[in-house]
C-alpha cells in the first residue's frame, strides 16, 4: 500500500504547524495586549479563514500566485518558485486558513496571564522578551498545546484548498484527504476505507493525548 | 530622596475620582500610607513604580527625573529601581522559589545573593520547592526577599501582609524593618492596619478621596 | 517543555533541509490524464515499467479541469486528454513540446448498476425505476458536454435535466451510478469495460456516434516535460503496438483518418 500521502501530509502539517507558532506567538501577544485601536480590525481579519469555505481562499491564491499572473509570474522569474501546484504552495495556503486555530488559543492564553506578574516582571527590572519567554510561555501550556494540536489537525483535515490549489500530485500535494477522494473516484473503495481507518486512528491517538496532556496540566491559577 | 507631585483620574466604585498628591520623603524614612478602600493608595504606589502613567506633574527620585508633565520624561518602570511587594505575592509558579529570586537578578550580579537572601529570610531549606506546596506566610517572604535582590533604593508594599495571620504578620514586619534598615532603604507600606503602620512608620500620609488629608507622626493621627 | 520546544525546532529544521534537499531529485514522468483513462493508463504503465525502470504517476481528472491547472504551468509532463480541442489550444499558448497524439475515439455508454440496459437504449430513460442520472459536469468534462448534446438530440434534455447528477469528472460519474447512488448512468465505456465496473454490471448501450460530437482522445507533451528525456519515451511508447493493443481492449476505436 502507498503511505506516501500520509508522510506528506504528515510533513505538512508539522511545517504548518511550526511556522504558525513562530507567526502566531507575536501575533496573539499583540493582540493580547495591544491598546491600539484599529486591534479589532486585525482580529477580524485573523478570523477570517474561520468563516470562509476553503474554495474562496483556493481561489485566490490560485489567481494570485499562478505563473500566468503578474505575481506568480514574478517569484517564478525571479526566484524559481512556484506556490501552486507545489508543497510550498500548500504550506502557505495551510498558514493562512489554519492561523486562527493557533492565534486564537494563544490569546486566550496571554489574557490568562495574571497581570500582577507582568507588574512583577516590570518592576524587576525585565523587559518584554524576557517575561514572555520566561513568565508567560512556560504558564501557558495548555494553552501553547490546544493551539498546537488545533493547527495540526486542521491541517491534516485540509481538503477544500489543496484540492484547488494543489493539483492532486503524488508526493508532492496528494495530501491524505486527497488520496482518499481519489480512490472514492476510482471506486477502490478497499484502498479509501484503509487509509480512512488509518486516518481515524491515528488523529484519535493525537488528541487522546493531547486531553490527557491537559489533564495533567489543568492547574488552577491562584494562590493557595 | 522622593519629590512628587502628581494627578490622575481614577475610575473608582463611587465614580471618578481626581488623585492630587504632593509630598517629600526623605531618605531613608519608612512612611505609612493609610486610608479607606478606594481611597487610592494602591494607585500612588503605581505612580511612581512606573506601572500607571501620571496626568500631569512631576516625579523626582534621588535627583533624577522619573516623570514630568512639562519635560515629556517618562521612565519605564524596568529602569526605575524599585522593589515593590504585592498583597498578592506574584510568585511565578513554574519556578522554584530560588528560581523565582534568580529571575530577579540583573546581568552581573552575582547567584550567591540569591542563597544569601533565603538563608535571611529562613527558607533556604525550600530552595528548590514550587511556591504551590508554601505556606501564605512562606510566600510573602520569597516575595520579600525577591524585591531586595536589585538591591533597590526604594520599597513599595501594597498591603503585603494582610492576607496572613498575627504571627506572621508580626514576623514578616521584622524581616521588613531589617531590610529598610540594612539596605538603607526609603520605604513606603499602604496598609489599612492602623497598628502596623504606629509600630513600624515614622510618619504616615493619609489619604482621603485622592488627597492627602494628613501628613505627620502616627501617634498624632492614630490617637485621635 | 523547554526541551520540547528545542526538540520541535530540530524537527523542522531536518524536515526543511530534507525538503530543500533530497525531496527534488525523483525523477518520474507525470501524467496529467482524463478520467476516461483510469484503467486503460494504469495497465499501460504496468506494462511499460515491465520493459522501463522509469516512474510513471497518473493524476486523473476532467481534461477541462486539467486543461486549466495546464493553462497555469502545472507541473505535468504529458497531457492525455478526452477532447484533443483542449492540447490543440495549449498548443496555441505555446504550452506543448511535441506533435499531438491521437490515441483514439472514446465512446459514450448507458449503464446501470441493476439493470441491463443493452437492449431498452434510450428508452431506458423512460422506466419508471429512473430517479437520478448520472453524466460528468459538462462545463469541463469532455464525456458531460457529449452527454448533453446526446440528450438534445434525442430531445430528452429538458425533461431529464432534473434528473441530472453531475460527476466532477467521468470516473465520478461512473462512481455515483455504480454505488446505485444514480439509477443511470452516461458515462465512458472505457470505464463500463474495466473489472471493477464489470463486476456489478457487464452490459451497457452504445449511444450512437451520431447524436454528440466526437470524443477524439488526443497525448501531448507539455512544455514541463520539454526537459525530460522520460516524458518523450513514455510518449513513443504510447504510440506503440502494447499501448494500441491495450486502447483498444478499454473500447477506444483507432481514428479513421
Amino acid at each position: 500500500m502507498d503511505f506516501s500521502p500520509f508522510y506528506l501530509t504528515l510533513r505538512l502539517a508539522l511545517f504548518t504547524t511550526g511556522i504558525l507558532f513562530l507567526i502566531g506567538i507575536p501575533l496573539a501577544y499583540w493582540l493580547a495586549f495591544s491598546r491600539l485601536r484599529i486591534k479589532y480590525v486585525v482580529e477580524a481579519i485573523v478570523s477570517l479563514p474561520l468563516v470562509l469555505p476553503p474554495t474562496v481562499l483556493g481561489f485566490y491564491l490560485l489567481l494570485f500566485f499562478s505563473p500566468e499572473n503578474p505575481m506568480g509570474g514574478f517569484l517564478d522569474r525571479y526566484f524559481d518558485l512556484r506556490l501552486v501546484f507545489t508543497f510550498p504552495g500548500l504550506v502557505l495556503a495551510s498558514v493562512i486558513y489554519s492561523l486562527p486555530f493557533m492565534v486564537q488559543p494563544l490569546r486566550s492564553g496571554f489574557t490568562g496571564i495574571p497581570k500582577a506578574w507582568i507588574d512583577t516582571t516590570q518592576t524587576l527590572g525585565k523587559g518584554r522578551w524576557v517575561t514572555l519567554s520566561r513568565v508567560m510561555l512556560p504558564n501557558m501550556k495548555s494553552a501553547l498545546l490546544t493551539a498546537g494540536v488545533l493547527s495540526f489537525a486542521h491541517t491534516v483535515g485540509e481538503f477544500g484548498v489543496v484540492l484547488m490549489v494543489g493539483g492532486n500530485i503524488p508526493d508532492e500535494t496528494r495530501v491524505i484527504a486527497v488520496a482518499i477522494y481519489n480512490e472514492v473516484e476510482a471506486m477502490n473503495y478497499g484502498q479509501a476505507n484503509t487509509y480512512s481507518l488509518i486516518l481515524i486512528g491515528f488523529s484519535f491517538l493525537v488528541l487522546l493525548i493531547t486531553y490527557w496532556l491537559n489533564r495533567d496540566k489543568s492547574r488552577v491559577l491562584s494562590y493557595d | 530622596m522622593i519629590e512628587l507631585a502628581l494627578e490622575k483620574s481614577l475610575f473608582g466604585p463611587e465614580g471618578k475620582m481626581k488623585l492630587a498628591v504632593s509630598c517629600q520623603i526623605g531618605k531613608g524614612e519608612l512612611v505609612g500610607i493609610y486610608g479607606p478602600s478606594g481611597a487610592g493608595k494602591s494607585s500612588i504606589l503605581r505612580l511612581i513604580s512606573g506601572l500607571m502613567k501620571p496626568e500631569g506633574g512631576l516625579l523626582k527620585v534621588d535627583g533624577e527625573v522619573w516623570y514630568s508633565n512639562v519635560e515629556t520624561v517618562n521612565l519605564k518602570p524596568t529602569k526605575r529601581n524599585i522593589g515593590m511587594v504585592f498583597q498578592e505575592h506574584s510568585l511565578f509558579p513554574n519556578m522554584s522559589i530560588a528560581e523565582n529570586l534568580e529571575f530577579a537578578l540583573s546581568k552581573g550580579q552575582p547567584p550567591q545573593i540569591v542563597q544569601d537572601l533565603l538563608e535571611r529570610v529562613g527558607l533556604k531549606k525550600l530552595a528548590s520547592k514550587k511556591p504551590s506546596v508554601l505556606s501564605g506566610g512562606q510566600k510573602q517572604r520569597v516575595a520579600l526577599a525577591r524585591a531586595m535582590i536589585r538591591k533597590p533604593k526604594i520599597l513599595l508594599l501594597d498591603e503585603p501582609f494582610s492576607a496572613l495571620d498575627m504571627k506572621m504578620r508580626a514576623k514578616l514586619q521584622e524581616y521588613l524593618v531589617q531590610f529598610h534598615n540594612e539596605y538603607g532603604l526609603t520605604t513606603l507600606l499602604v496598609s489599612h492596619d492602623a497598628s502596623e503602620i504606629s509600630r513600624m512608620a515614622q510618619r504616615v500620609l493619609v489619604m482621603e478621596n485622592g488627597k492627602f488629608s494628613f501628613d505627620g507622626e502616627p501617634r498624632h493621627f492614630f490617637q485621635s | 517543555m523547554k526541551c520540547n520546544g528545542k526538540a520541535f525546532l530540530l524537527l523542522l529544521g531536518l524536515m526543511f533541509f530534507y525538503q530543500l534537499t533530497w525531496a527534488q531529485k525523483e525523477k518520474s514522468v507525470l501524467v496529467a490524464a482524463a478520467s476516461d483513462l483510469k484503467f486503460a493508463l494504469d495497465s499501460i504503465i504496468l506494462v511499460f515499467n515491465q520493459e522501463k525502470e522509469i516512474t510513471v504517476k497518473p493524476i486523473y481528472g476532467s481534461s477541462g479541469k486539467l486543461y486549466e491547472q495546464l493553462s497555469n504551468r502545472a507541473p505535468f509532463h504529458i497531457f492525455m486528454s478526452a477532447d484533443v480541442r483542449y492540447p490543440e489550444l495549449l498548443a496555441e499558448k505555446g504550452l506543448t513540446a511535441s506533435e499531438i497524439y491521437v490515441y483514439g475515439v472514446g465512446r459514450l455508454v448507458l449503464w446501470s448498476r441493476k439493470y441491463d440496459v443493452k437492449d431498452l437504449g434510450m428508452e431506458a430513460f423512460q422506466q419508471p425505476w429512473v430517479k437520478k442520472v448520472a453524466i460528468a459536469n459538462p462545463d469541463h468534462a469532455p464525456y458531460g458536454k457529449r452527454a448533453v448534446e446526446s440528450l438534445a438530440f434525442y430531445g430528452w434534455q429538458e425533461k431529464l435535466a432534473p434528473l441530472l447528477v453531475k460527476g466532477e469528472n467521468i470516473s465520478q460519474a461512473a462512481q455515483f451510478v455504480a454505488t446505485g447512488a444514480a439509477d443511470l448512468g452516461m458515462i465512458a465505456l472505457s470505464l463500463a469495460l474495466s473489472p471493477t465496473m464489470k463486476k456489478y454490471q457487464s452490459s451497457y448501450y452504445l449511444i450512437p456516434e451520431s447524436s454528440h460530437s466526437p470524443l477524439v482522445q488526443g497525448a501531448v507533451v507539455t512544455s514541463h516535460g520539454e526537459s525530460s528525456p522520460e516524458s518523450y519515451a513514455f510518449m513513443a511508447f504510447l504510440k506503440g503496438e502494447k499501448a494500441i493493443g491495450i486502447f483498444r481492449y478499454f473500447g477506444f476505436s483507432q481514428p479513421s483518418n
